[in-house]
């Protein structure tokens, strides 16, 4: 029962139950109140009217020795015009009483009613209702009390009483019954509450049980997704949602994790197994080699944990850019002349096409790796004697670089991935970085990146940078270099002007 | 010349004072900032090498200090944080250079040379440079291999000329990158092996005695052997 007590359908269901019970009790209260004010006003109407007509009658009929009889078969007349109201014992609830009473002459008053009239004179001497208004008066004997309504007629006084029996039995039945729907009605509101709000509770019960069952081992189980869309369908959907997050994250830290240690332990052991083997060359030996090889070794390790340290650090969004007006067709031109005899040694044509100065809004030296890193992409994975095709385009609020090639394209399977860490071709050398580096970055300048398989084939590289305003003053045609060799790239320094100064 | 390093590495500050020595310059070591400080107002330096995570200071504070005390000679910084940030930090806060860890030793000595150099009297600007029977004038943007005029593109020109200013001295990839194309980055293929293959092809092509060779593991260098 105590542990009944902590559950919220348990305390929902008991909330609801009272506000309803006190809800209908005061609406039935004001219910009663009105009925019984009605029932009161139409006897005491119905008492006053009668009470004028006997004072007629009274008046109207000689004082012989047949008044008395007259005005008693008119009261008894008056008084069978109410409904019989019979109790279960046959005693008449609607009991209504005539007196006329004479202040001045000594004799007895005239009395139409049930019973001894001595109580009700008493009780009426003790009132002394005044005239026309009706009023209450407790006759001993009687559980309920007369309406009473007096009337003064030449010098003697006319009471008719009703009695309230039938009213209060009325009211009281009315009570009785209320009480009974009350009691049953909140009962049973109480019970749906419950049950419903415990159908309802059981269902966050259950996401709380499978939520604590999944531990980081078992990050694969769901929550049962219901077809509506509640507040707990709602709550379940999140919690999935949550949870294909968190997989996917452990996932990527677990194969991140495995490919750091493969990625650091392969040239370690490489390194090791070299200065090992210089250790034990002869004097005279050429260890310098295997030192130069260590050292190599070494050095791309070091390139290994910078491109990491580099990269979580702009995926974190924690890259200062210190964006300037750039050049973008210059940094092609730039980064191009450096890869420009790899590329010939490759036996790759490279294609430039720059449409003029094309300025964008960014980080220079982040910008020169970006471009770096694309071509890096290009040299690692294309077979001998390909073409790239670099194509550049100034746009409204945007440049775009497109890298095009006609290789074999992305692997299928990691197609969608290439932009995450650590992802990479099957017979790729790399690391799976440098895309993922570049993604960042770009992200971080608030441009795209898109790659896709080129319609006949090879792999196409879609790089979007907005402008941020900035754009050329006076837009020279450039000469399209088809060889970067012979472009110069000195003295070309352009003039640029942020457009919208405020 | 008289170097003041401060780095409380004790592996790093043997191999750096035995390098330092074998170029020729006196070194005096510091273990930690106060020594440093105390030492800097002791003896007058030409230039300071100062690690940025000291025991008991940071590097930049010891370099604020030492400005403060009107002490102007140059200063490298030696740091394991290499984001632009931290460069740009100490770089303004009174570095003269920023090398982070690890780093090659030819790429080091290189930057004190340039340190001390950037300090004194600027020398005249030669028109043309000598190695050997190799001869570039740099006006004409010529490079002449005895009597033979070599058909250069102008950044094999600008490859060669940096060799050439650096002759006998060994430069790395990195430093070739920022010198002759002005880029920091870090490419992960032999782009500029293939530069200099290309400029070797040309330059000791038929010579009887190469000038461009390859070390192993550091980089490269011209001289003559």
């Amino acid at each position: 029962m105590s542990k009944l007590r902590t559950t919220a359908a348990w305390r929902i269901s008991i909330l609801s139950a009272l506000a309803y019970a006190l809800g209908t009790a005061i609406t039935f209260s004001i219910v009663y109140f009105f009925v019984a004010q009605g029932i009161r006003e139409r006897s005491d109407a119905w008492l006053s009217g009668e009470a004028a007509v006997l004072a007629r009658v009274s008046a109207d009929t000689p004082r012989d020795r047949l008044y008395n009889r007259a005005v008693r078969e008119v009261a008894e007349l008056a008084a069978r015009e109410l409904p019989e109201e019979r109790t279960a014992t046959g005693q008449n609830l609607n009991a209504v009483f005539f007196l006329e009473k004479d202040p001045n002459d000594r004799q007895s008053p005239l009395w139409v009613g049930p019973s001894a009239d001595d109580v009700f004179l008493e009780a009426i001497g003790r009132a002394n209702p005044i005239s026309g208004i009706p009023q209450s008066i407790r006759v001993e004997g009687w559980p309920t009390s007369f309406r009473v309504v007096a009337q003064q007629e030449g010098g003697r006084t006319i009471y008719l009483g009703l009695s309230g029996r039938g009213a209060a039995h009325t009211l009281q039945s009315l009570a009785l019954r209320f009480l009974v729907v009350w009691g049953a009605t909140v009962l049973l509101g109480f019970l749906i509450s419950y049950t419903s709000a415990q159908r309802t509770l059981r269902r966050v019960e259950q996401i709380t049980e499978t939520v604590a069952r999944i531990g980081s081992e078992e990050l694969s189980e769901r929550l049962p997704e219901p077809s509506n869309s509640d507040e707990i369908s709602r709550l379940a959907k999140t919690f999935n949602h949550m949870l294909d997050r968190i997989q996917s994250s452990v996932n990527q830290l677990r194969s991140v994790t495995d490919t750091v240690a493969h990625d650091l332990k392969t040239p370690v052991t490489s390194i090791r197994g070299t200065l090992e083997s210089a250790l034990f060359k002869e004097p005279g030996d050429t260890w310098r080699d295997s030192v130069g090889e260590a050292i190599e070794g070494l050095d791309n390790l070091t390139h290994l944990l910078n491109t990491m340290l580099d990269l979580a650090e702009a995926q974190a969004g924690a890259l200062s850019l210190d964006r300037r007006a750039v050049d973008l067709s210059d940094v092609v031109k730039q980064v191009v002349e450096i890869y420009q005899p790899s590329m010939a040694e490759r036996q790759h044509e490279l294609v430039i096409d720059l449409a003029g100065h094309v300025v964008v809004a960014a980080d220079l030296p982040l910008l020169n790796r970006v471009v770096s890193n694309l071509l890096e992409n290009e040299l690692a994975h294309l077979p001998v004697g390909r073409q790239i095709h670099i194509r550049l385009r100034s746009q409204q609020n945007s440049a775009e670089l497109v890298i095009e090639d006609n290789g074999p394209g992305f692997p299928p399977d990691i197609i969608t991935r290439v932009f995450e860490r650590f992802v990479k071709g099957k017979y790729s050398a790399g690391h799976g970085l440098g895309l993922a580096f570049v993604d960042a970055v770009v992200q971080a300048h608030g441009g795209t990146i898109r790659i896709s398989d080129h319609p006949k084939g090879g792999a196409v590289i879609t790089l979007r940078l907005p402008n941020h305003g900035f754009q050329v003053l006076h837009d020279a045609p450039e000469p399209i270099a088809s060889n970067p060799n012979e472009v110069p790239t000195e003295g070309n320094h352009s003039q640029y002007a942020k457009a919208n100064l405020e | 010349m008289r170097l003041l390093l401060v780095e409380d590495d004790v592996a790093i500050q043997d191999f750096l004072k035995r390098a330092l020595v074998e170029a020729g310059y006196q070194v005096d070591i510091a273990s930690n900032a106060k020594t440093g400080e105390m030492k800097a107002l002791e003896e007058i330096h030409d230039a300071f090498i100062i690690d940025l995570g000291l025991p008991d200071m940071d590097g930049l504070d010891l370099i604020a200090r030492c400005r403060a005390q009107a002490i102007s000679a140059p200063v490298l910084i030696l740091s394991a944080r290499r984001s632009v940030d931290e460069r740009v930090k100490g770089l303004e806060r009174g570095g003269d250079d920023y090398l982070t860890k690890p780093f090659a030793l030819a790429e080091l000595l290189a930057r004190v040379r340039n340190l001390l150099r950037r300090s004194s009297v600027p020398q005249n600007e030669s028109i043309r440079l000598h190695a050997a029977d190799l001869q570039l004038d740099l006006v004409r943007h010529e490079a002449r291999r005895g009597d033979q005029l070599l058909q250069l593109t102008p950044q094999e020109f600008a490859l060669l000329e940096y060799l050439c200013r650096n002759a006998g001295r060994v430069v790395t990839r990195t430093m070739i990158l920022d010198h002759v194309w002005r880029m920091r980055i870090d490419p992960a293929t032999n782009v500029v092996d293939v530069h200099i293959y290309r400029l070797r092809s040309k330059v000791d092509h038929n010579a009887a005695k190469p000038l461009i060779h390859t070390i192993r593991g550091v980089g490269y260098v011209l001289r003559h052997v």
